[in-house]
């Protein structure tokens, strides 16, 4: 393939660059614990939960960012970025969805997020966020009669303190990084899901993110429960409009599995990754970890074509006996874009596994790496890991890292480690084009051919999605 | 006494410049020396070694004792470096000895950077075109009963189509931290069999830069066998630098009762069309601490790179650690590249096998043991350096306390 029909390849649209004009109000660029103080006051919220976000601020403002990560980019000056935005028309929840801004309907609808209850085909229960607020949660009714709580998090911190002031912060503390801190501090919305014990959740719940105003950051924070027995499949996804500057995105993600639950994760990541000269694109600075105790098992998959920065490591303690973590992950990087993803198996309990398969794409001049961690402690008997992470590289510019630490404590744990990095080989294309199939159609086969291990792992819908999201990423990137 | 990590880097540092200052560095050495930082709490590339053990002072005092049970010569051709200090030499035609040394690319480490400041290289020179039948056997030899330390250099260079093997050998007695670089450079056609045979006594510590400078379209080929000690710290630093070099690295690591080996690999390529490939196999018993890190780093004009790596290891009992990482650095898309890592145990139904046929389980634990690592050891292609490391192996395993007896 030539460099010529590579970049053809890569240039292509992001189709959800949008903005949408509504009316709202946004706070002025900067932070303080003034700023905190509005923001809690704005939602209304108890003063212990005021005082954890100051708490945080404060571990924060002594906190070094890091720099560790294979990542370049400008110092991010914290008090350009405005901390709240929310749409005015959903300063009275809505109650129903035809209380809702048909400006913001016509912003999901051109996404094509379905919040129409009877236009649901799958049937996902979908929350949506703008910016910092939680728009609407559809099919609470239904949900409720399952006995699944599935709401933003500023509802349950209203209606449920007792679940949010047990398991907030339980899997990610409030000091765990300098993102996390930050987040913990400010955090505007977000999801919060309980599924009760033994309850298998009736529908896939859905949240999707969508930063829309210019200058604001989004930091969301998602608390997912599953207690003894039960399971849910959450999936997640994120937008933004196109922007010349880069906009900030630190989110945590928490999630709890009690013995026998079962927690499956999915993202979906198409945050606007900037232009070829990397101009624009978000900073995705995000902290996902779950707790796994006994026989339970959570599953993170993540696509990530978005950002032009990642920086991401959904975890799993495996902290009971018998449970099971997966990582699946395919992360695509093109432009300027750069990611550092990975996951971080920590195996604490007897009989643990833990499966991870990161498959990276890196094309012009972007760089991709994986970083991970498999640690074995002691005490985790019979511990089991497999882990493989491949790297496909399109054209001579862009990178493609691995950086996975493995550590062992204990002589019956059994780990398997292998990496490979190639590009789209020429008998593949070959092979391809002596069918008559084009050159970007082979392309894009082969590409989905290299992630398929991962897509399967996806709900139905997001599968598709996927697929399409990556075709629509090379489109024009191969001849 | 145990003193925090950021506190003995800065002692380290006043200790390092003090006795450099003694022993005579000057000049950009010195500058060097004053501008790098020991490793503190949060020094990635130290994140598995502590260096709380030169909290004894082992910077302070340059060894100068006698050695109790030297090494055996392996080979008519002998070089013995004492304390640091050049004792013996006896080499062949071909082959000179000086200490006109050239600078040393690609050192990173602050005991590096000290030894450059200090140490008086022995240059070993190969005449262009010659070939070297005899090993060269470099006996690089400490001796200290307090602790006390020594900072040996030396430097193998290989001319325009010379063909040389060199067995690289450390001996360590009592409390003595040899602090060694060793620089391998070699021009084109040049052809180089390196062993690096280190065997100290485990209450000796070594930290040590190894440098594999492929200036030419040469191969090297790099067999390195080691025990834990007190704190073992090797760093391999391989500059593929002319397209059509080749170099392999094979290796294995045995660390048991409370030693300590970390292992840090990096193979650079810069220009297009080079192979390396590189297999290390690690062992940890009893309360030994095995870490290994190994880099492949491709530049981005570095095509049609093929690199490999494979880390395998065996984790003996409770109370053993390995902490092994794989790392790709790729900046090209038409290179092949490749790494696989595993850590594990034996397997029990071999074990089963063997004790069904009536051998001790823990003899059969060693048997396999051994088993694990013969690849390599079979891979030697000098039948002296074998026959000295398959029973100083043997013994090493013997000594390691098998997998579930006797395990706390």
């Amino acid at each position: 393939m030539s460099q010529a029909e590579l970049d053809k390849l890569i240039r292509s649209n992001y189709e959800a660059g949008f903005t949408t004009t509504v009316d709202t109000e946004t706070l002025p660029p900067g932070l303080s614990e003034d700023v905190i103080r509005f923001l809690s006051d704005k939602k209304g919220e108890p003063d212990w939960m005021l005082q954890w976000r100051l708490d945080s601020y404060r571990k924060w403002q002594e906190m070094p960012s890091p720099t560790w990560a294979h990542l370049h980019h400008p110092p991010i000056d914290f008090n350009e970025v405005s901390y709240y935005s929310k749409p005015k028309s959903l300063d009275d929840a809505p109650k129903s969805l035809d209380e809702v801004d048909p400006e913001l309907l016509a912003t999901y609808e051109k996404l094509g997020i379905p919040l129409h209850e009877q236009e649901m085909l799958a049937g996902v229960a979908v929350d949506v966020v703008f910016d910092s607020s939680s728009v609407f949660t559809t099919f609470k009714e239904k949900l409720a009669e399952a006995g699944v709580i599935f709401c933003s998090i500023s509802e349950a911190i209203k209606n449920h303190p007792e679940l949010v002031k047990k398991y907030l912060g339980s899997v990610v503390p409030q000091g765990d990084n300098f993102y996390a801190a930050l987040n913990s501090a400010v955090f505007s919305d977000g999801s919060f899901v309980y599924i009760p014990k033994g309850v298998r959740c009736p529908m896939e719940l859905s949240t999707y993110f969508r930063i829309n105003e210019a200058n604001t950051g989004q930091f969301e924070r998602t608390l997912i429960i599953a207690d003894e027995g039960s399971y849910v499949s959450y999936l997640e996804g994120c937008t933004a409009p196109q922007r010349d500057e880069n906009q900030l995105h630190a989110a945590v993600v928490e999630l709890v599995a009690l013995p026998g639950a079962e927690i499956k994760y999915s993202t979906v990541q198409n945050w606007y990754p900037g232009d070829e000269e990397g101009k624009g694109g978000i900073y995705n600075f995000v902290t996902k970890r779950g707790v796994a105790h006994d026989n339970s098992k959570i599953s993170w998959t993540q696509v990530e074509t978005g950002s032009a920065i990642t920086w991401k490591y959904p975890s799993v303690i495996l902290r009971g006996d018998n449970s099971i973590g997966e990582f699946y992950s395919v992360a695509l990087t093109r432009h300027m874009q750069q990611a550092d993803t990975g996951t971080k198996m920590i195996h604490l309990g007897k009989n643990t596994k833990s499966t991870i398969i990161s498959k990276g794409i890196s094309a012009a001049r972007s760089q991709n790496s994986y970083r991970g961690l498999v640690r074995i402690s002691p005490r985790a008997e019979n511990a089991r890991n497999f882990t493989q992470c491949d790297s496909l590289l399109l054209g001579d510019q862009c990178g493609a890292h691995t950086f996975p630490y493995i550590e062992s404590k204990n002589p019956t744990a059994t780990i398997e480690h292998e990496a490979t990095t190639s590009k789209v080989s020429d008998d593949q294309m070959f092979l391809c084009r002596q069918r008559g199939i084009d050159p970007e159609k082979a392309v894009s086969m082969i590409v989905n051919g290299f992630c398929k291990e991962v897509f399967k792992e996806l709900p139905m819908e997001f599968a598709v999605e996927a697929g399409k999201l990556l075709e629509v990423s090379l489109e024009g990137a191969v001849g | 006494m145990t003193v925090s990590a950021n506190d003995l880097a800065l002692a380290l540092k006043t200790q390092a410049l003090a006795s450099a200052r003694r022993l005579g560095g000057e000049g950009d050495a010195l500058a060097a020396l004053e501008a790098t930082r020991f490793p503190e709490r949060k020094t990635e590339r130290w994140k598995y070694t502590s260096v709380q053990a030169l909290a004894d002072g082992h910077l302070n005092a340059v060894a100068a004792g006698d050695l109790r049970q030297p090494l055996p010569a392996l080979s008519e051709s002998v070089v013995t470096i004492n304390n640091g200090e050049l004792v013996t030499s006896s080499l062949p035609d071909g082959v000179t000895l000086h200490h006109n040394a050239p600078a040393v690319a690609g050192l990173e480490t602050p005991f590096a950077v000290y030894n450059s400041a200090v140490a008086r290289a022995v240059v070993l020179e190969v005449a262009a075109n010659t070939r070297i039948e005899q090993p060269i056997h470099v006996q690089i030899q400490a001796a200290s009963d307090a602790p006390a330390h020594c900072n040996p250099r030396v430097i193998v260079k290989l001319n325009n189509g010379a063909e040389a093997t060199v067995i690289e050998h450390y001996h360590g007695e009592g409390q003595a931290l040899t602090n060694a670089v060793t620089a391998l450079i070699t021009a084109d056609n040049a052809h180089l069999t390196h062993y690096r045979l280190q065997g100290e006594a485990a209450s000796t510590l070594h930290i040590g830069t190894l440098i594999i400078d492929q200036q030419g379209i040469s191969q090297v080929d790099s067999y390195q066998l080691m025990t834990g000690n007190r704190l073992r710290r090797n760093d391999v630093h391989a500059l593929v630098g002319k397209s059509g070099a080749e170099l392999t690295m094979k290796g294995i690591f045995v660390v048991r009762d409370k030693s300590h080996v970390d292992n840090q690999l990096c193979v650079e390529h810069r220009v297009p069309d080079c192979q390396s490939d590189q297999n290390f196999k690690g062992l940890a018993g009893e309360n030994g601490k095995a870490v290994f890190n190994g880099r492949i780093h491709i530049h981005e004009g570095a095509k049609g790179t093929n690199a490999e790596l494979s880390n395998k290891n065996l984790l003996l009992n409770v109370g053993a650690e390995i902490n092994t990482k794989p790392e790709l650095e790729i900046y090209n898309d038409d290179v092949k590249c490749a790494h696989g890592t595993t850590v594990g145990q034996l397997d029990a139904t071999q074990q089963f096998y063997l004790q069904s046929r009536g051998i001790p389980a823990a003899e059969a634990k060693r048997m396999l043991s051994l088993g694990f690592v013969n690849e390599l050891l079979m891979a030697l292609p000098h039948e002296t350096v074998a026959e000295w490391a398959r029973p100083w192996l043997e013994a090493e395993l013997t000594h390691a306390r098998p997998a579930g007896e006797g395990a706390a």
